[in-house]
């Protein structure tokens, strides 16, 4: 998975290179214009192409490693967003639930015949199976 | 997404072969609960602890954030050991941040010492008046110790100021309907559609609320709002019970006339076969299938609200 990025990432290098190639081409090409009084020739093909091609290759390896595109819609985006995680409002968590006793760990006290049990071994809950 | 099984696996491989793709891995996915806002701390904590003990490194500087996120799940599960190194370790590279700060006062409430914790948070405001942590956090306070009328109070105020903070009109919404005054909580849920149209929850808690308040023009909206959630949402269950619920109502009130008690049993018949469907297809390849079925159509049927 990295390897693919970094294909993609010498793809879109190449393609720099060779549009800078190119750009280079046409300048040097239009200096020996001027230089053989021939102005009205124009670009020669290959370098034409040559611009084309790397700026579609660019585009292409840019367009791989730019990372996930999202849907155009934006309610699909939703679709899997349940209530569960929308009443999470971290800003506004509150911690006096039952989690700071079910987690707590027994503290450790004689347990004489009077007292009660001492608390049982803390719930750890089972890691719920569907969970994420 | 990979099922918490395999994070069970995490103290048994992650020693042998791919200790730093498991590093990675997990920094994703706590990278993803945050985005998401999943409030499953015993598995932050699991994870999150291993990540800080042994992979700190490969983490770089996104081990500050995860020291928060850690924090407060530590918090969340009674692990107040945990929960006071991660808070030690931001403070040591932190030291004068009001979001530290603000971590230092959660920690306070956790311990229930919430006058302390107010000391905090009003020291933050002091220097910085503009700070939104700190003004929720006080909310939050007056909410854990009781007080809903004043912790709605702060909230209005807050709101006054801060209009675009959808968290916090959720929240409001959220105080109202405990508080049962359901045409206020309405109008927050209202704020949050209008900012965002194309969220199906919004729309389906609305129709909620207003089908609680109950009449005839409640009902009437809630049908049109628990359509328009199914319409940005198909398969938004809920939704759908919520469609069948409210065109059955009004379809057996009294009050209504005959055209419109005939469309609303067109869109409550509509609203059963969609349920059914919805039920075969979960359930099809299963041996539970039959069962279930029978109990979705039997409830459907003992549901339809006949007048009395």
């Amino acid at each position: 998975f990295n390897m693919a990025s970094s294909f993609w990432k010498g793809v879109v290098g190449v393609g720099l290179f060779a549009l800078a190639h190119a750009a280079f081409s046409a300048a040097q090409h239009r200096s020996y214009m001027r230089l053989t009084e021939k102005e009205h020739e124009t670009l020669p093909i290959d370098i034409v192409l040559q611009t084309l091609l790397s700026f579609v290759m660019t585009c292409y390896g840019i367009v791989h490693i730019a990372g996930e595109f999202k849907d155009m819609d934006a309610s699909s985006e939703l679709k899997n967003k349940t209530f569960d995680t929308l009443r999470n409002h971290p800003s506004f968590y509150l911690f006096n639930h039952r989690g700071r006793v079910l987690f707590r760990t027994p503290e450790e006290e004689p347990s004489s015949v009077r007292n009660q049990q001492a608390l049982p071994n803390p719930l750890r809950l089972r890691k719920l199976e569907n969970l994420h | 997404m990979r099922s918490s099984t395999e994070i069970s696996w995490k103290k048994t491989s992650s020693r042998v072969l791919w200790t730093s793709d498991w590093a990675e891995e997990m920094r994703d996915k706590l990278r993803k609960w945050r985005e998401d806002t999943c409030r499953n701390s015993e598995q932050i904590v699991d994870v999150g602890e291993e990540l800080i003990s042994e992979h700190a490194s490969k983490l770089g500087d996104d081990i500050w954030i995860i020291y928060e996120q850690v924090m407060i799940a530590a918090l969340d599960c009674s692990r107040d050991d945990l929960a006071l190194i991660c808070l030690q370790e931001l403070r040591k590279q932190f030291p004068d941040s009001h979001r530290v700060k603000r971590l230092t006062g959660m920690r306070l409430e956790a311990l229930e010492r919430y006058d302390e914790a107010n000391k905090h948070y009003d020291a933050i405001l002091q220097d910085d008046p503009t700070n939104t942590a700190a003004r929720k956090r006080k909310i939050s306070i007056l909410k854990a110790q009781g007080k809903s009328t004043e912790a709605i109070r702060e909230l209005n105020e807050y709101l006054e100021q801060f209009v675009g903070d959808q968290e916090a009109w959720h929240e409001l919404s959220e105080l109202y309907i405990n508080e049962h005054d359901y045409g206020k909580a309405a109008f927050c849920l209202e704020e949050l559609m209008m900012t965002n149209p194309h969220n199906h929850l919004y729309c389906e808690q609305y129709a909620e609320v207003k089908y609680t308040q109950g009449g005839l023009e409640n009902l009437e909206l809630s049908r049109k709002y628990f359509a328009q959630a199914l319409r940005l949402n198909n398969r938004n269950m809920r939704a759908l019970f919520g469609l069948y619920m409210s065109a059955s109502h009004i379809a057996a009130s009294p009050k209504v006339s005959a055209k419109v008690k005939k469309d609303n049993m067109k869109y409550a018949a509509w609203a059963a076969t969609q349920i059914n469907r919805a039920y075969k297809l979960a359930g099809r390849g299963t041996k539970e299938n039959k069962c279930s079925i029978k109990a979705v159509e039997e409830m459907l049927e003992s549901m339809q609200i006949t007048m009395s």
